[in-house]
């Protein structure tokens, strides 16, 4: 008679338990992979992460080789042959060029030095477009930084302590929100971007903006995280698991990092994937209208402004700039829409 | 122009006056006391703000005003007039005594007008093009979200919901030089095509600032829509009246759409009080001479009431739109009370 190996449990013969059984198997899905394993079902989601990685590495990386790319050609004022490692840098303006605006080859007839052409003063477009986009991910990532960071902390705290702290919060959110953002925004550029640039002259010439515009998109950003994070510490302290360590003696410092910063996750995720496109934007708006990113350095808004001066100009000017630029926002909004979808709780299938 | 054209200015004006009085009327005068205790700390915060933020910026403000033949005696008396010779904590106490008498002061670089006046004159333009916009965004926005709703999953609502995304994402300092190039194009070959920019010459000015603006708002409202559209099909109630038997198109107007319209109106409520501010990219692109084209020439000229008037006008119209959303909530849903 052949016997069925039966797993040591006593009585393990009841449907149900072997149901136990058999779920103890499974490995336990996270909730941090079963929603990763969501998004990635969002095609679109995907194919839009894939899209802005490669802008990031590929603005990042390729300019460390680009610099030793082409052959030496002539400088317009000079008449020296100049290396690629000279007019390959986004800064570099050739000046010479200025008399045929937008031409494809200003360093010479026969070069194809400019992949995507040069701006009316002889720049390469695409060491720029690169710079560029270098610099809205540096802003979109200091300002990462600076919203999660405060929004997180006073967040827990006026969520958790509430009391003044949290009418201070309230009463300084009503103060951001009532203020016309973008306005607020171009008054800090013009107020404070003279004195970082001058703190930081040394350093870099466009670290001081960086910070100045990290400071000024973050101080709008963080508030709204504060709000989410703070509803949601209200809405965990209530747990039944967060009351449990509170009875039997939890300290509040622990119970904070421990219990609730954890599950702050998803909240977090899905309010800084928006506001990463909230500052791109408001970096390009701020060099838009140039109290941003100012030359030597380069920002996709700076390009498009600079396309702006001469409006009966090469229509590639506007175009890659404005390209790069919609199809980074239009691909933070996709992943946005899919973060959203994947970690939002409330819309879990 | 004239009259008719501030119509629609004067009419949100009457209708937010109207749901003030009710309001007063229907919870009495310790709330609204409430509200303006509120009003008064923010108007305090935002003043300070852009106060000190003036006043940090390098440049001094009076330089074009005093002209190329300035002397230190005239510049010097310049700054007098302008109490900018005080020291900081002063300059902000006579600020706040003006602000009490509803004086907001001269301007720094436009001689001899007061701050009301140049309000006055941007204002209307701004919330004209806004309001325009706004109306026009809702109309088309808020069906295409209801039938994307009624239809998720579908081909539609996919497509709709997509280029709805696009549309919002794409900032208007990228899409309005983009039609003034093609505007420029088209022009260039003799074929009949807008104004590229200007105001006030002619009355189809307006047409492609509110295009532009109404196609991002569009994109929003439409997924806002959607969005809310969906959460309330999805409720017990719907069910229940689709299944005692009511038409879908009943139960979709009747039940869902009241109960969709409570986000929307939250969503709305701020949008209407920043129409004072203008957009800032439409108007500074378009040459049109708005509060919002105001507001960034001023900064940039360091004119600093012109700064202030439209910042304090942005945060009295952001308290009395709330105030008036938290009326709205109350005719739309009897449940929700007001505290």
């Amino acid at each position: 008679m052949d016997t069925i190996e039966q797993p040591s449990i006593v009585g393990a013969s009841s449907p149900e338990q072997i149901e136990v059984y058999d779920a103890k198997e499974q490995p336990s899905i996270s909730p941090m992979r079963a929603a990763v394993r969501r998004f990635l079902r969002d095609r679109r989601a995907v194919v839009c992460l894939g899209i802005i990685l490669f802008l990031v590495i590929f603005s990042f990386l390729f300019p460390l080789l680009y610099v030793h790319m082409g052959p030496k050609v002539l400088d317009g004022i000079s008449g020296k042959l100049i290396p690629p490692e000279l007019y390959h840098q986004f800064s570099y303006s050739n000046l010479a060029a200025s008399d045929k605006p937008g031409t494809l080859f200003p360093l010479g007839p026969n070069s194809l030095t400019y992949p995507l052409g040069g701006d009316p003063i002889g720049r390469d477009m695409l060491a720029r477009l690169m710079a560029g986009i270098n610099v809205s991910i540096e802003v979109a990532l200091f300002v990462e930084v600076f919203d999660i960071g405060l929004g997180v902390l006073f967040g827990t705290l006026a969520g958790w302590y509430g009391g003044w702290l949290g009418t201070v919060l309230d009463r300084f959110t009503d103060i951001v929100f009532a203020f016309p953002g973008l306005l607020l925004i171009i008054l800090m550029g013009a107020a404070l971007g003279p004195i970082f640039d001058n703190i930081f002259k040394s350093i870099n010439p466009i670290l001081g903006r960086i910070v100045m515009l990290t400071l000024a998109i973050g101080l709008l950003a963080w508030p709204l995280m504060m709000r989410f994070v703070r509803g949601q510490t209200l809405n965990l302290k209530e747990q039944q698991f967060v009351e449990a360590s509170r009875v039997s003696g939890t300290p509040d410092g622990k119970a904070i990092t421990q219990h609730i910063i954890p599950n702050l996750l998803n909240i977090v995720v899905v309010a800084s994937t928006l506001s990463i496109l909230g500052s791109i934007v408001g970096e390009a708006a701020l060099s838009v209208l140039g109290v941003g990113i100012r030359p030597p350095g380069s920002s996709l808004g700076l390009m498009i402004s600079d396309s702006l001066e001469s409006i009966y100009g090469q229509w590639t000017e506007l175009f890659w700039p404005a390209f790069v630029l919609v199809v980074l926002i239009v691909c933070f909004s996709f992943v946005g829409d899919g973060v959203r979808d994947a970690f939002d709780p409330r819309t879990k299938d | 122009m004239g009259l008719l054209s501030n119509l629609p200015v004067l009419l949100v004006l009457l209708a937010v006056i109207a749901l003030v009085i009710y309001s007063g009327i229907r919870i009495g005068p310790r709330f609204l006391i409430k509200r303006l205790a509120g009003l008064v700390f923010v108007l305090f915060g935002v003043t300070f703000i852009t106060f000190i933020l003036g006043y940090v910026t390098p440049g001094s403000p009076v330089q074009n005003l005093c002209g190329a033949k300035c002397t230190p005696s005239q510049l010097k008396l310049l700054y007098h007039i302008y109490h900018l010779d005080l020291p900081w904590y002063e300059q902000y106490a006579t600020f706040l005594n003006g602000l009490v008498h509803f004086d907001l002061g001269f301007s720094f670089t436009q001689r001899g007008r007061t701050v009301w006046s140049i309000l006055g004159t941007g204002v209307p333009i701004s919330a004209q093009i806004g309001l325009s916009a706004l109306v026009f965004a809702l109309l088309i926005g808020v069906p295409i979200g209801i039938f994307a709703a009624v239809r998720a999953g579908t081909k539609f609502d996919t497509a709709s919901m997509t280029v709805a995304l696009v549309l919002f994402s794409i900032p208007t300092f990228v899409s309005i030089p983009i039609y003034q190039i093609i505007t420029v194009q088209l022009s260039q070959h003799g074929l009949p095509h807008l104004p590229i920019s200007g105001w006030g010459d002619s009355p189809i000015e307006i047409v492609a600032p509110v295009a532009i603006l109404t196609i991002v708002e569009l994109g929003f409202y439409a997924r806002l829509m959607r969005t809310t559209m969906l959460d309330v099909l999805n409720q017990d109630y719907v069910r229940t009246a689709r299944a005692k038997g009511l038409s879908r198109r009943l139960v979709v107007f009747r039940h869902a759409f009241r109960n969709a319209l409570v986000p929307l109106v939250t969503a709305i409520g701020p949008a209407i009080a920043f129409v004072v501010t203008g957009a800032f990219f439409t108007e500074l692109f378009f040459n049109i001479p708005g509060i919002g084209f105001q507001s960034v020439a001023s900064i940039g000229n360091k004119d600093m009431p012109v700064v202030q008037g439209t910042v304090i006008i942005v945060a009295v119209a952001v308290a009395v739109m709330n105030l008036v959303v938290d009326m709205v909530y109350g005719i739309l849903d009897p449940r929700i009370k007001v505290s």
